[in-house]
């Protein structure tokens, strides 16, 4: 290497020890290792819908679904167990690992399976925001309007990763909230903690639609596309497995909790008042023992929070992994004109899901109801490809799936499927 | 031009025209500039078997008709430098040299070249893409309704690099000789593209001085993000070839432990001259200064200045400036690249110099350096401490890195936060 004379050191200037990093950052840097791909994954399942959902189970069926939260939460953790495993043992994304594996037909059949649930998703949290602007009187209309400006204006500016952490603030701020509303309330703690070891069923279509909906909003096609992608995109190794599983573990214990206390609130107080949720208002009332008259805000900051976490990650996640299997460049270091088709689907996410909560008496809480049912029913066939991949030693090498684990997805994947036959069943039967 | 697409899955017939099975995927020796097919994987009722292509007569869309009637049975193996086309490329990703983009093969069109079938492009467009679904006839009448051309693309296999990890079980190194000749930007763009795993199989197969070229190209964190995923060895010597300023900033951004790693296998002057960059503050003169220049003693003449030069082989980005510097190392004058080259050889640099050369305070903010560097038209502006020591210089791309913060639509979407 050359170098010059005078290489001296400065006079007058005392060097100062090693680290540059401000503090903020350092400290940011140590909280973003422990916020690992498990626990952002299992965060952003509690998205507007799925904030809406626990809360129309927890109205409409006061404790009796609980048990329903607990079963989709463990099917939760070995569902992204497996997503991170693929990430892990290859370094890519799902749909690309399709592709590799059984041609670019099939890729795109999962590809438009993918897309059609998580437009669903993007729908839902635009209704969400709506839902939340709307407790303050702004109309669906202009509220998804500027939601769709805000969003596209993190994304052009490339700030939403920083941005996101914001938004789980939010989020563990409400989480906090509704556990506190829950024991203000004084609910009924010994059916509860019964209702959620001991499933009780019905024959009835609502139920099963709710069973589903539930299901639908905890374990998402976009979930398993997101984690994997996360996990090969931070370049964990396989020896990363057991912080990794450790990490989802945590993730799914989480959602799970907030997602029961969430039950428990709206049992305790909206159940026991025998409401229905019509609006995010009366949603909204299940934080009244802690919040009081502040309920209003609380919920909708929280419904707010938790949509626009959700938007940050649902349209990304649709495009980075369509666009990753079929070799066009995905947003990372591309310009508009570059990649044309990640940006395309993006507006076509945002700009689809803004116009359709404008259509002019939506009931919003349905329409995100509705949209986690959709997840659920197309759910069962990512999962069939999710657990066919992870069993190929071929593509796995050592962390393929063994007896057992192997065993326990087929298992889940095949309760799911058995579950949208049911619901298709009873709503065939018993609908109206 | 045959497509790949259109012969996988179609009959293999006997000299007598009876079909014996269906072309499963197709084997070519890599190396050769368009690689030739040197054999059939085949699937008869029970079994794969694999055909030399000596026994095979004819290929078409219509399928292979075979030159003999007996045929060894053997069992497939492939070889070393042999991939399969459906196999190991078909679906898979590949680095476009030309383009400079990692992207997927929708199909591999090959040509019959003096009586054997060679693979010359792989297609990478549209109408590849739909002739794999089944669509293309009717994209094409779309596209012509439309009154637009069908996008057709091919990257011709010279232009084409696989990538290790997409070759199934990496039996092949695949020496990415055509990586190696790009200019760092570029690769550091392809780079970039790329999984962390590719990333280091890539990175592998280049020497020092390429890695840590194509590194000071790259954003911080792709920086970061290949560097940890090196030995501390290979690192500490891809630091040391880089310049000290990047390498500075760059051990900036990594964590405590690995950093101490890093440096602890760096020779002990290029640590020293790391240390005391890190020791300015980041958004100084001193920060975004590099130690490497040519200071020089007035009394030398200008052939004995250029002999220097030639010594001291400097970079690219320090060569336009010699700084000439007095007993203590004070900046006491500058003389252009062009003002040595033009000067009688005997003079003295002393007396051709321009005195009093512009210089900024160490502790200058980046923006008045860029300021400087602006208004008076300079690749270089020195940095000077206190007592006017000559302590870096500041060239001007990193100057005005600070302006036009770098490359703005690189800061797009970074979807999944590292």
């Amino acid at each position: 290497m050359t170098q010059g004379q005078g290489r001296r050191r400065p006079a007058g200037h005392s060097l100062r020890p090693f680290p540059r990093l401000p503090a903020w950052r350092v400290r940011l840097v140590a909280v973003l290792a422990v916020l690992g791909p498990g626990l952002v994954s299992g965060f952003a399942d509690n998205d507007a819908g799925g904030i809406t959902t626990y809360s129309l189970v927890g109205t409409q069926f006061g404790y009796k679904l609980l048990w329903v939260i607990l079963a989709s939460q463990v099917v939760l953790f070995f569902t992204q167990e497996v997503g991170a495993r693929l990430g892990l043992a290859t370094g890519k994304g799902l749909m690309g690992l399709i592709r590799e594996r059984w041609g670019v037909r099939w890729a795109a059949f999962a590809a438009l399976l993918m897309l059609t649930a998580n437009l669903g998703s993007t729908v839902a949290e635009f209704a969400g925001i709506g839902s939340a602007l709307g407790l303050f009187g702004v109309p669906p209309q202009v509220s998804a309007a500027v939601a769709a400006v805000v969003v596209t204006g993190f994304i052009a500016l490339g700030s939403y990763s920083k941005v996101q952490y914001f938004f789980v603030g939010i989020g563990i701020l409400v989480s906090g909230a509704y556990v506190i509303s829950a024991s203000i309330a004084g609910p009924d703690w010994p059916l509860a903690i019964h209702s959620l070891v001991v499933p009780q069923l019905s024959a009835s279509p609502v139920y099963w639609l709710a069973v589903v909906g539930t299901v639908g909003t905890t374990i998402t096609p976009w979930g398993q596309a997101f984690i994997q992608s996360y996990v090969a995109d931070k370049g964990l190794r396989p020896d990363d497995l057991p912080a990794n599983r450790l990490d989802v573990f945590a993730g799914a214990l989480l959602t799970n909790l907030i997602a029961g206390f969430i039950v428990v609130a709206c049992a305790a107080t909206l159940f026991a008042e025998h409401v229905t949720i019509s609006s995010a208002a009366d949603a909204a009332r299940a934080l009244e023992p802690l919040a009081g008259p502040a309920t209003t805000v609380l919920f909708a900051g929280g419904l707010l929070g938790a949509s626009f976490l959700g938007l940050g990650v649902v349209p990304m996640t649709s495009a980075y992994t369509t666009c990753e299997a079929f070799g066009w460049e995905t947003g990372v270091n591309w310009n508009w004109r570059e990649a044309p088709a990640f940006y395309g689907l993006l507006a076509f996410f945002i700009g689809f899901a803004a116009l359709f909560v404008m259509i002019p008496g939506l009931p919003l809480i349905q329409v995100m109801f509705l949209a986690q049912v959709l997840n659920a029913l197309l759910l069962p066939f990512i999962l069939i490809f999710v657990m066919l991949l992870a069993r190929d030693r071929e593509i796995m090498g050592a962390l393929a799936s063994g007896r057992i684990l192997g065993a326990i997805g087929w298992i889940s994947t095949a309760v799911l499927i058995l579950l949208s036959l049911v619901l298709v069943a009873t709503s065939v039967v018993g609908g109206p | 031009m045959l497509f790949l697409s259109q012969c996988i899955g179609r009959p293999v017939r006997d000299p007598s025209g009876e079909p014996i099975g269906k072309v499963a995927d197709l084997i070519v020796a890599i190396g050769d500039r368009y690689p030739p097919v040197t054999g059939l994987v085949v699937v008869t009722d029970r079994r794969q078997i694999f055909l030399p292509w000596s026994s095979v007569a004819h290929m078409d869309a219509t399928g292979a008709q075979l030159r003999v009637l007996t045929i060894d049975i053997g069992k497939f193996r492939q070889r070393q430098n042999e991939i399969l086309l459906k196999g190991d490329l078909l679906d898979k990703q590949i680095v476009d040299i030309e383009g400079r983009k990692v992207i997927r093969v929708n199909d591999v069109s090959l040509d019959e070249i003096e009586g054997a079938l060679h693979v010359v492009a792989v297609d990478v467009g549209a109408a590849g893409l739909m002739r794999r679904l089944g669509f293309e006839g009717p994209f094409r009448v779309l596209a012509r309704n439309l009154r637009r051309g069908v996008p057709e693309r091919y990257i011709d296999w010279e232009d084409v690099d696989p990538l290790d990890s997409t070759i199934a079980s990496v039996r092949l190194r695949v020496p990415h000789s055509k990586l190696a000749q790009l200019h760092p930007a570029d690769l550091a763009s392809i780079v970039e593209q790329l999984t962390p795993r590719d990333r280091a199989g890539v990175l592998a197969a280049l020497d020092d001085e390429a890695v840590a070229d194509a590194m000071e190209e790259m954003e911080p964190e792709t920086q970061v993000d290949v560097l940890e995923d090196l030995a501390p060895e290979r690192a500490a010597d891809i630091l040391e070839e880089m310049s000290p300023d990047d390498a500075a900033d760059l051990v900036a951004d990594l964590d405590q432990d690995t950093r101490d790693e890093i440096l602890s296998h760096m020779e002990q002057d290029e640590v020293e001259e790391v240390r005391e960059l890190l020791g300015y503050p980041e958004e100084s003169a001193g920060g975004i200064m590099t130690t490497e220049y040519i200071a020089l003693e007035k009394g030398l003449t200008a052939s004995q200045a250029i002999d220097r030069l030639r010594e001291l082989e400097p970079d690219a980005e320090t060569i336009y400036y010699v700084y000439v510097t007095d007993d203590d190392g004070r900046l006491v004058g500058v003389l252009s690249l062009r003002d040595l080259i033009v000067a009688r050889p005997w003079a003295a640099i002393g007396d051709v110099m321009i005195h009093e050369p512009v210089a900024v305070g160490v502790l200058a903010d980046q923006d008045e350096v860029a300021e400087v560097v602006a208004h008076y038209n300079l690749l270089a502006v020195p940095v000077v401490d206190d007592e006017g020591r000559l302590v870096g210089i500041v060239t001007v791309d990193d100057a005005i890195d600070t302006v036009i913060p770098t490359a703005w639509k690189k800061r797009l979407p970074r979807v999944f936060s590292r």
